[in-house]
């Protein structure tokens, strides 16, 4: 019974099946309310769900110069890397699958391993178009990864712990204290989560005005619908970890707390995609060392002044 | 049941690629427009894919040139199965003003199978949006037929 228990916990909640409808309810949030500014009605609810039911109902169709074993095997890695971040995370009073000092190294690194999976799935597609946007997507790796982390690290300090279920509690008894605080971490992660979804404006990656769709343009039918998954996966785990962090509601009102906090994430990330136009790809490495990092280690200084 | 799943989906979450075969841009314009907030055709789900590996509908636009030829066929063979295909504008059609000059095929279904035409010099958005919505009835029907588009599944490129 234990065994089945487990692979419950990997399978349905809070794994695969609740991570991947979850990451498709909130791109239908992120697009409804992307619609919703710019005077539109936007798609309805089920939009995301039929859309991922229609790619996986169409033809598959390997390329000649892609590598047919890496064509395959890259896409279903990226959404397992995304999915397992995720059992890392506590949310709405269930603590996580694995809980240890250190989980949030570990579910940094998985965001970290499935962007570079993201590397691999343009670079094997055989596509210069894809080698172009692999590229790309290194470069914005190297922009937004050092203000991402060290912004996540400032709540870590506040409570001295590297444990997220600890820096939870701490935060949540002293959020009226902590939250002024780590505001100034807030917006630059948000920025650099931005960054690491590929979402406009630091959307360079997958500019489809220049790079047809970069590191995807070859991938068609399931094996799309796997990365198109990954990525809501990835949105999840990075909008939980924010939440968790730095909002953590779900220690007042549970479950609906996790929700509330993670539509706030995606409704800060949605009005940033849709007040900006696309940064160059140079433009994004000069705004993250320039703005981003001096501003994250603002808010670590502050975060230490006030701890004491 | 399943299979009404799928049609649905289908019909539900059109993506289309937007290929200009030679035409002399009015009728890309006007494509354009369709796909601005003023329409909303995300209602329909239409999103607009650069990749003709994630798109369902090809619409294309001009008479098709011999120097296009080969490029809108490869387009064409690059989308994955069930595809379909509008021809928007006279051009498309019967090749328009350019019917019988001796570098144009004189139409889009001389060189692809052409599932609906709209016509127009250029058409409006409303009549771009007409032409879709009438794909996506067929889109639905070949699902759910048991000799669907699914028949003509074919390898390479």
């Amino acid at each position: 019974m234990d065994f089945l228990a487990d692979l419950f916990k990997l399978l349905v909640f809070p794994g695969f099946l609740f991570v991947v409808n979850f990451g498709l309810f909130l791109e239908w949030v992120d697009r409804k309310i992307y619609a919703r500014m710019q005077h539109r009605v936007g798609p309805p609810w089920y939009q995301p769900w039929l859309d991922t039911i229609k790619l996986f109902t169409k033809e598959d169709v390997i390329p000649e110069k892609a590598n047919p074993f890496m064509f395959t095997f890259l896409p279903v890695l990226d959404l397992a890397a995304a999915v397992t971040a995720f059992l890392y995370l506590p949310f709405g009073g269930f603590s996580s699958v694995n809980p240890f000092p250190g989980d949030l190294v570990v579910v940094v690194f998985f965001l970290t391993l499935s962007t570079l999976l993201l590397f691999l799935i343009g670079w094997y597609s055989g596509s210069p178009f894809g080698r172009v946007g692999s590229l790309r997507a290194v470069t914005q790796f190297l922009a937004y990864e050092v203000p991402l982390v060290l912004s996540l690290l400032t709540p870590a300090l506040l409570a001295g712990s590297w444990s997220i279920s600890t820096i939870k509690i701490v935060m949540a008894q002293n959020l009226s204290r902590f939250l002024p605080v780590t505001l100034l971490a807030l917006a630059v992660s948000l920025l650099s989560l931005q960054g690491k979804l590929l979402r406009v404006p630091f959307d360079a990656p997958e500019a489809e005005t220049e790079i047809v769709a970069g590191p995807l343009t070859e991938y068609t039918g399931r094996r799309l619908a796997f990365i198109r998954l990954a990525e809501r996966a990835e949105l999840v785990v990075g909008a939980g970890l924010i939440s968790n962090l730095f909002l953590p509601f779900d220690k007042v009102l549970g479950m609906l707390g996790f929700f509330v906090s993670c539509v706030v994430v995606v409704f800060g990330l949605s009005v940033l995609r849709a007040s900006f136009a696309r940064l160059r790809i140079e433009d994004t490495t000069l705004i993250s060392w320039k703005y981003l990092i001096p501003f994250s280690a603002l808010g670590m200084a502050l975060a230490i002044m006030v701890r004491g | 049941m399943l299979e009404k799943i799928v049609a649905l989906s289908r019909k539900a979450s059109p993506w289309v690629a937007h290929f200009n075969s030679g035409g002399c841009n009015a009728c890309d314009i006007e494509v354009m427009a369709t796909i601005t907030p003023r329409f909303d055709v995300e209602r329909l789900g239409i999103q607009l894919k650069g990749s003709p590996r994630h798109a369902d509908i090809l619409i294309c636009t001009g008479p098709v040139t011999g120097q296009i030829r080969e490029r809108l066929l490869r387009i064409y063979h690059q989308m994955p199965q069930p595809k379909y295909v509008v021809a928007v504008g006279s051009c498309a059609l019967s090749g328009g003003v350019f019917h019988g000059c001796y570098n144009v095929m004189g139409g889009v279904d001389q060189v692809i199978p052409v599932d609906v035409y709209v016509p127009g010099c250029p058409p409006r958005p409303d009549a771009i949006i007409a032409g879709i919505a009438k794909v996506l009835d067929k889109m639905q029907e070949d699902a759910l037929s048991k000799d669907g588009r699914e028949r003509e599944v074919d390898h390479g490129c």
